[in-house]
């Protein structure tokens, strides 16, 4: 690793051409590494052995939200980016798998389904068909923490987006007939799901990390045995408490302006009354200590996915900078220590990464590799002492900088389309945030200290507390991890659970 | 996720065959936004680069194609245009190992990557203005000095991660290996699309140092190579900073394409398989198509999706809402350099036979065989290809943005500029050419028919694999 870091020039460092190869094979190259020569024609490539300077830095743009309310409490949130005749037009929901009922998980993923299988005057082949002529189809997600239904349409469509859209809010048919074939849709997607070694990692995941009853502890698609006891009214009446002016946004993004969208949100929106308030942040899980390596048998699989994690931290958390920079060290960047380990180093994954996911509640911490399956243990070995490594071998100041100036330089980048500007603002009204948050985000990102930087890294990825998850080879895994001193290996298997048959006739 | 898409590998990456240059057309009213203005030249070298400025916002996109892809691969070497490009991200004379993408990271790059596909491979990285000076020395250095960094050791590790890449890919992923069967159908050897860009792993652990050593000398030459250059940036200063890095690159001159033989289906070819990954069972059936750009392509583009984008596409309405008989559907015409691939996908819902699938399959075929589709369909088409095609002008590098679209026509038909024509290509298709398509290219005697199928539910548990 160390190797790896003192080779991560920057840019200025004079010095680092001693790390360099020699320029061109002459011998008098090698005599004088500290200073590179002036160029002559006879080493004319010279230049090539130093990294070239950077330029004048350009002020970092960020993208900005606006924000009006109409009169029935929609909440109307617009970033507008003229150059193409583009826009996106999305309906937020703040409410999400999160307010699934104890007992019939799934139910705001099937909820949300059913707005696009007919509303207004138009059935599931009708609506389609007229969002078809748009262009489009519509683009739709479920999170724990909200929903959204969108489209991206050329500007001249988004007067007709928006009616559709309005039809799908305001209108939305819920017919028996219809709900019954999406409901059999969505469980014979859980029986493809059950069947990917990652989707079976997540579930597994996700009631280790945060308990089976908590909010965030099932997957937004619920399993087959919650899914299979949703009726109608429990759609009808999940979308009557949830879904209302008060508790939505709705989301303009591009070649559009904050009045034009006030005008389209009161013309589209401005009569839809319903009661929904916001619903509450999940409570924080415990972070127990670990007890148990859980194992998902998949006998004969080629790789063994492994997952490792614990609650991390809430949007808004002030260890969120840090803790975003301490995790780009661990492995948020390529060139992450898990990454350049497990990958570059070992060739033991095609990728190793670790990632913080702050929700409206204390969201999850993950590290996450597909490695080879003879290297399993190995590779834990190797991921683990990557994560006791953030206190044995302290993050330096080389690899803070350079986590530091990444993420920051890397915003504008990330905000080039305006679906990306779209899913940005109904993160903001999702996670309840400002809207100058991501000026905040930069300022968070300049000022996080070292210390602080190290302390979260300590406090949140403390090797005692992160779950570990594998999917692969029961006897494999038997062999290579039982002598890890990691847990008491327990096999556990989503795929079987009660009701699962269900789902197969 | 970025670490995780690194280096990936775009099986279904937009082919890259030069034919004559054509002329750029002037944009239809109303589609003036989808002009990209640019500047292309070529230096003494060889190395050709394509110009284009673009102020929304202070970050350039350096884009380099080498016309090198999976067809240049030698018999007994399927993967190695794929598995070398993992080798350009290890380091060159004045680039110290693995320090490539790091390096970019912490200036704040992002959209970093390298791709490889039948026809051509392509590396980019999209970076903060002050930075572009950074990004073409990287790019300079691999492109002239690649081999000096080379060790055994290096392609020793990326062998092992891109047997990763396959095992994420192909042996653990849903149909993986299924699917390889049907393509080994499709292109059997030595045609050079057989190892389907990941190549086999017997191929991949016979790759030696030499092999790097010759695929550079023959094909990474600057003449084998455009530069595009994407953004907000100095045209002068730009142009004089491409002459300092690239300018005196040593070359040779372009490499001529190998000639190869189309293959044909002289029959249906039905493959059965034990499908271990996935849950569904899936019917695939896929046929030989015309290559990208000609007569046909785009005719395939939209039957494509008039049978299968969307609920209200003819496939998606009768087998997952009428018949409830599928849970999924997914056509596309494959375009590629050599030959398309025109692919037919449905998941059966659990406990519906693929045979059952098939059935239904034909019937909706054999209807357009008859009867062609109607104008309406056509034209919801077309409106989708301008709204996704405009859409793709929005980022200036990564997967699909203004650099590559300018590098995939530059490649394909030697004009940057081509969206007009490219677009202008699906004004020409009617009902009765989609017909006429369906009826003497979609044959149900010339096919592969693929049906993965999981065993009965609670399978025995199978033994562990041989390791190697």
């Amino acid at each position: 690793m160390r190797r790896l870091i003192t080779a991560l020039v920057t840019v200025s460092l004079a010095g680092c051409a001693s790390q360099q190869k020699p320029a061109t094979p002459e011998p008098q190259d090698t005599s004088a590494p500290q200073a590179p020569k002036p160029a002559t024609p006879a080493d004319a490539e010279a230049f090539r052995a130093t990294p070239p300077p950077p330029g004048k830095p350009p002020e970092l743009v960020l993208p900005t939200f606006q924000k009006a309310t109409l009169d029935n409490g929609l909440t109307v949130l617009v970033s507008t980016r003229r150059e193409l005749p583009l826009v996106f037009a999305g309906l937020t929901f703040a409410a999400g798998s999160a307010q699934d009922p104890v007992g019939k998980n799934g139910l705001a993923d099937l909820t949300y389904r059913m707005l696009l299988e007919g509303a207004g005057t138009r059935d599931t082949v009708a609506l389609d068909n007229a969002f078809a002529d748009l262009g489009v189809s519509p683009f739709q997600e479920v999170t724990p923490d909200g929903a959204q239904v969108g489209v991206r349409v050329l500007t001249r469509n988004v007067d007709a987006a928006l009616a559709l859209l309005a039809d799908v809010t305001l209108r939305p048919t819920f017919a028996p007939k219809a709900f019954e074939r999406r409901k059999k849709q969505q469980l014979a997607d859980l029986v493809r799901r059950l069947g990917q070694p990652t989707a079976l990692g997540q579930i597994v995941f996700l009631s280790s990390v945060f308990g089976n009853t908590h909010p965030y502890g099932h997957p937004s698609q619920g399993m087959p045995d919650s899914v299979q006891a949703l009726t109608l009214e429990d759609v009808q009446g999940f979308y009557k408490k949830h879904a209302g002016p008060a508790a939505a946004a709705l989301v303009l993004t591009g070649d559009i302006t904050l009045d034009e969208a006030v005008a389209f949100a009161k013309q589209h929106f401005g009569a839809w009354k319903a009661p929904a308030s916001l619903p509450p942040a999940p409570p924080a899980p415990p972070t127990p200590a670990r007890q148990t390596v859980y194992v998902v048998p998949k006998p004969g699989l080629d790789q063994t996915v492994m997952m490792l994690g614990r609650p991390g931290i809430a949007a808004g958390n002030p260890d969120e900078y840090s803790l975003d920079l301490a995790t780009t060290v661990f492995g948020g960047f390529f060139g992450s220590r898990l990454n350049m380990n497990l990958r570059e180093a070992k060739g033991y994954s095609y990728g190793a990464g670790a990632s913080m996911d702050p929700r409206l509640g204390v969201g999850p911490l993950t590290a996450y590799a597909s490695v080879r399956a003879d290297a399993t243990g190995p590779a834990l070995t190797e991921a683990m002492g990557e994560v006791s490594g953030l206190k044995s071998r302290p993050i330096t100041e080389k690899e803070l900088a350079a986590a530091r100036e990444g993420l920051i330089r890397s915003f504008p980048g990330a905000f080039e389309s305006v679906e990306g500007l779209g899913s940005s603002a109904s993160q903001l009204y999702r996670k309840r945030r400002p809207l100058d948050e991501f000026n905040r985000t930069v300022e968070g990102l300049r000022t996080a200290t070292a210390a602080d930087v190290q302390r979260v890294a300590e406090k949140y990825l403390d090797p005692a507390t992160l779950q570990i998850i594998l999917v692969g080879d029961p006897l494999l895994i038997q062999e290579q991890v039982s002598g890890l001193n990691l847990g008491k290996l327990m096999a556990v298997e989503p795929d079987t659970q009660p009701g699962s048959a269900s789902a197969h006739p | 996720m970025k670490a995780l898409v690194a280096a990936a590998l775009v099986v279904f990456g937009l082919p890259a065959l030069a034919l004559s240059a054509q002329e750029a057309k002037p944009l239809e009213p109303g589609r003036e936004a989808l002009a990209i203005p640019y500047e292309k030249y070529t230096l003494p070298n060889g190395l050709e680069v394509i110009l284009s400025v673009d102020r929304k916002l202070p970050v350039v996109s350096v884009n380099v194609w080498y016309h090198v892809g999976a067809y240049h691969e030698q018999p007994g070497r399927t993967g190695f245009a794929h598995l070398f490009e993992h080798m350009m991200f290890q380091g060159s004379r004045n680039v110290a190992d693995d320090v490539h993408i790091p390096m970019l990271e912490q200036l704040g790059a992002t959209d970093i990557n390298g791709t490889t596909s039948f026809d051509r491979t392509n590396y980019f990285e999209t970076v903060p203005t002050h930075h572009l000076e950074t990004a073409l020395w990287l790019e300079s250095d691999r492109m002239g000095f690649l081999l000096d960094a080379l060790t055994p050791e290096k392609l020793a590790t990326q062998r092992e991660v891109v047997k990763n890449e396959r095992r994420q890919g192909t042996e653990t992923a849903p149909y993986g290996l299924a699917r390889e069967a049907a393509w080994h159908a499709l292109f059997p050897l030595p045609h050079p699309y057989h190892g389907a860009v990941i190549g086999s792993m017997k191929d991949l652990d016979a790759a030696t140092p030499e092999d790097v050593k010759s695929f550079f000398l023959q094909w990474y030459a600057p003449s084998n190579a455009t530069l595009a250059v994407v953004g907000d940036f100095d045209v002068a200063k730009t142009k004089a900073l491409i002459e300092k890095y690239f300018g005196s690159l040593p070359s040779h001159p372009k490499p001529t394409r190998p000639e190869v033989a189309s293959v044909k289906l002289s029959k249906p070819v039905v493959i059965r398989q034990e499908e271990r990954v996935a849950t569904l069972p899936l019917l695939s059936i896929q046929w030989l198509t015309p290559g990208y750009f000609q007569e046909g392509d785009a005719t395939a583009d939209v039957l494509a999706t008039a049978l299968g984008t969307g609920k209200a596409s003819r496939l998606y309405r009768r087998l997952v809402l009428d018949k409830q008989l599928a849970q999924s559907v997914n056509v596309t015409q494959q375009s590629e350099g050599a030959q398309s691939v025109f692919t037919l996908d449905v998941v059966a819902r659990p406990g519906v036979s693929t045979d059952a699938l098939l059935k239904e399959v034909d019937a909706v075929l054999e209807d357009i065989r008859r009867n062609g589709i109607t104008s309406e369909e056509i034209q919801r088409a077309r409106t989708r290809y301008d709204t996704r095609t405009l859409a793709g002008l929005q980022s200036i590098g990564g997967f699909g943005g203004k650099a590559d679209v300018l590098q995939n026509y530059n490649h394909f038909v030697g004009e940057p500029s081509y969206v007009a024509q490219d677009l202008a290509r699906y004004e020409t298709v009617t009902p009765e050419s989609v017909k006429l398509f369906a009826r003497d290219t979609l044959r149900p005697d010339a096919r592969v028919i693929l049906h993965a199928v999981p065993p009965a539910r609670k399978q025995a548990p199978v033994e562990p694999k041989e390791r190697h």
